[in-house]
């Protein structure tokens, strides 16, 4: 059973066309056209409960957009949309009480006051049982670390214990479904670190379903095993991470370590990348050339002392695809 | 049944926090309730003074325009203290804070009413003290039903004040800055509850009666608590305890209004 189903789906903004200039801006005032501008074009897509999803895509690509309608903060223009057998910009309460948002770029903490009253002004919105709030609340201030600053009005604090806050404040009715739109964003790498394992605890010990939409690959790579990746406000791929590097990831690096020192290293099949003392880096086209021969090759002319084979990260994956856009079934010629 | 205690506790909570947020600014609470004296004691100089230039003015003395005036101020209050978060919709949906609002499991307007918005009932007691002099001063008859009704009145007063400012504030969807409208409005508002009704032309007073109903918040009620012989539009003078009644049915259509309002909010783009 799906948790999350749209079909469909589509939203159209509507806005005043602006004219440039004062007097654009005048003219303007006396006939106003409209421009209408469709952010989200035709989505369809299902989720399992238990899924943890990547939802990227370039930057206007209609990804806030989407998730704001699978809040029930914007009315769809057309299509339709469940969420735990609820329509939510119809059932907006019940659905509210159901899901859990954290939005980077903004907070849902009070400015002035100390993360402690926030919660608890959150544990009586959701009429959260005190029991369970309490639980709730010791195990977030323990794998968050809120401690040292749940005394701290929120405007003084960084924005990572801010956003750890945030993480905290979201969950504490313990939602079904969670929507993150840019969470990690601004953040350092030990507070990004700490936001991940916080997912990943989330989607594995709850078995919370999880929207994320990040710009930051890492956060990807490291959670979701599943990406739907959207351009224009239509998906333009849907599947496993695996399959988007079959397709994608048409070059692997075999990295050896040499045993002796060789002058200039050369093995048929592959391209020089890089070389760093005796770490040397190939280069090879998968559809081409096995791993298993070119490093037999390697092997029968070099003494190695170690081998690996990297595949492709999935920056460097879906960088290309923004650039050149998407084609079923990879790219056609190597190059 | 059950969402009515959440909402109740939720609403204590808010409250709770108003004040605590309040606290961590008191210089600042201390200016605003300096002046809001200031600002409610030149008014009432201003009457004064047009009063001692002309006694009377369609059978009001400065006396009953006092009170008249306290009246006012007591709803205005009501509605400054619980409702004031309301003028600041066009904010709300400017900076896209409304999002928040939307994805939380209470009534949207609720929450809004509720929100810390460093609230602190300093005008209302500020209103209330000075209402009680005026009353004394005016000389209006305190029985049992002038105090059941002056806090219903008041209330009802404070819903009509509630209702306008939500109707600007829902046209924010549409226009997203309203804040001249909302200036002319409360300018209006001022202007037309200083005075008895009855000086203005008879469009005015029909105006005031039916469509924005800020004659109910106070020149009604005061004429039948001053047992005035006629007010502005010859009605009953017991016209002057609907305004609890008044003040519901306005809010009622100015939510109706919201709800549909609700439904164009397009939100900001990030
Ligand atoms: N309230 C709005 N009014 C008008 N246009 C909007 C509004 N919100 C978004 N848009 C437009 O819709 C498109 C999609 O925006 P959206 O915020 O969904 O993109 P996104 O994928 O989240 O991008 P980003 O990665 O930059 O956050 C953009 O072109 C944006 O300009
Ligand atoms: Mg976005």
């Amino acid at each position: 059973m799906a948790i999350i189903e749209t079909a469909d789906l589509r939203k159209v903004f509507r806005s005043v066309k602006r004219r440039p200039g004062v007097g654009g801006a005048i003219a303007a005032l006396f006939s106003r056209e409209y421009e209408e501008k469709a952010a989200v074009d035709g989505i369809t897509m299902s989720l399992e409960a238990g899924e943890l999803v990547g939802y990227l895509g370039p930057n206007g690509a209609g990804k806030s957009t989407t998730i704001k309608m699978l809040t029930g903060i914007l009315v769809p223009t057309s299509g339709s949309i469940s969420v735990a057998d609820l329509v939510p910009h119809r059932q907006r309460l019940e659905n509210a009480q159901n899901i859990g948002v954290v939005f980077g770029q903004r907070s849902q903490l009070y400015w002035d006051l100390p993360l402690r009253e926030s919660f608890a002004l959150l544990r009586s919105i959701y009429d959260v049982p005190r029991e369970r709030f309490r639980e709730n609340l010791d195990h977030f201030i323990e794998i968050l670390d809120l401690d040292e600053f749940m005394d701290t009005p929120v405007r003084q604090l960084s924005l990572g214990e801010r956003m750890r806050g945030d993480f905290a404040a979201a969950m504490l009715h313990d939602p079904k479904i969670v929507y993150l739109d840019e969470p990690t964003i601004g953040l350092d790498v030990v507070a990004k670190e700490a936001i991940r394992e916080f997912i990943t605890q989330l989607n594995r010990e709850r078995g919370t379903t999880i929207i994320l939409t990040t710009h930051d690959l890492a956060d990807i790579e490291r959670l979701a095993r599943r990406v739907i990746l959207i351009d224009d406000g239509t998906i333009i791929f849907d599947g496993p991470i695996s399959r988007l590097r079959e397709e994608y990831g048409t070059h692997r690096t075999l990295v050896i370590t040499l045993a002796d020192s060789y002058e200039d290293v050369q093995v048929e099949g592959a391209d020089l990348e890089s070389r760093e003392g005796n770490v040397v880096r190939l280069r090879f086209d998968r559809r081409r050339t096995s791993a298993e021969a070119l490093i037999r090759r390697a092997m029968e002319r070099y003494a190695l002392s170690d081998i690996a084979i990297v595949e492709p990260d999935i920056d460097s994956i879906v960088r290309r695809i923004y650039r050149e856009g998407y084609t079923e079934g990879a790219i056609g010629s190597p190059s | 049944m059950k969402r009515l205690k959440a909402m109740a506790r939720a609403y204590r909570e808010y409250w709770r926090i108003n004040v605590l947020t309040t606290l961590e600014y008191r210089e600042n609470f201390l200016m605003w309730f300096a002046f809001t004296i200031v600002y409610h004691g030149t008014a009432l100089g201003a009457l004064w003074v047009v009063l001692t230039a002309f006694p009377s003015m369609n059978g009001w003395t400065f006396r009953d325009m006092a009170f008249l005036y306290g009246l006012w101020m007591l709803a205005h209050a009501v509605n400054n203290t619980f409702f004031s978060e309301i003028g600041n919709i066009p904010d709300h949906v400017h900076e896209g804070e409304f999002d928040r609002l939307l994805v939380r499991p209470l009534d949207t307007l609720f929450q809004l009413i509720a929100t810390p918005g460093q609230t602190f009932p300093d005008e209302l007691i500020l209103a209330v003290s000075y209402f009680a002099a005026a009353t004394w001063y005016s000389g209006v008859h305190v029985g049992v039903l002038f105090l059941i009704f002056v806090p219903l009145i008041a209330l009802g007063g404070a819903l009509i004040d509630l209702g306008i400012n939500l109707i600007v504030g829902t046209l924010a969807f549409w226009f997203v800055r309203v804040d001249a409208l909302q200036w002319i409005v409360a300018q209006l508002e001022q202007e037309f509850t200083r005075y008895p009704v009855s000086i203005y032309s008879r469009s005015v007073r029909l105006l005031l009666t039916f469509a924005f109903p800020f004659a109910f918040m106070n020149y009604y009620p005061a004429a039948f608590f001053l047992n005035k012989p006629e007010n502005a539009l010859a009605l009953p003078p017991a016209v002057g305890l609907l305004t609890p009644l008044i003040g519901l049915a306005f809010v009622s259509v100015a939510y109706a209004f919201w709800r549909f309002g609700l439904n164009r909010y397009q939100g900001v783009g990030h």
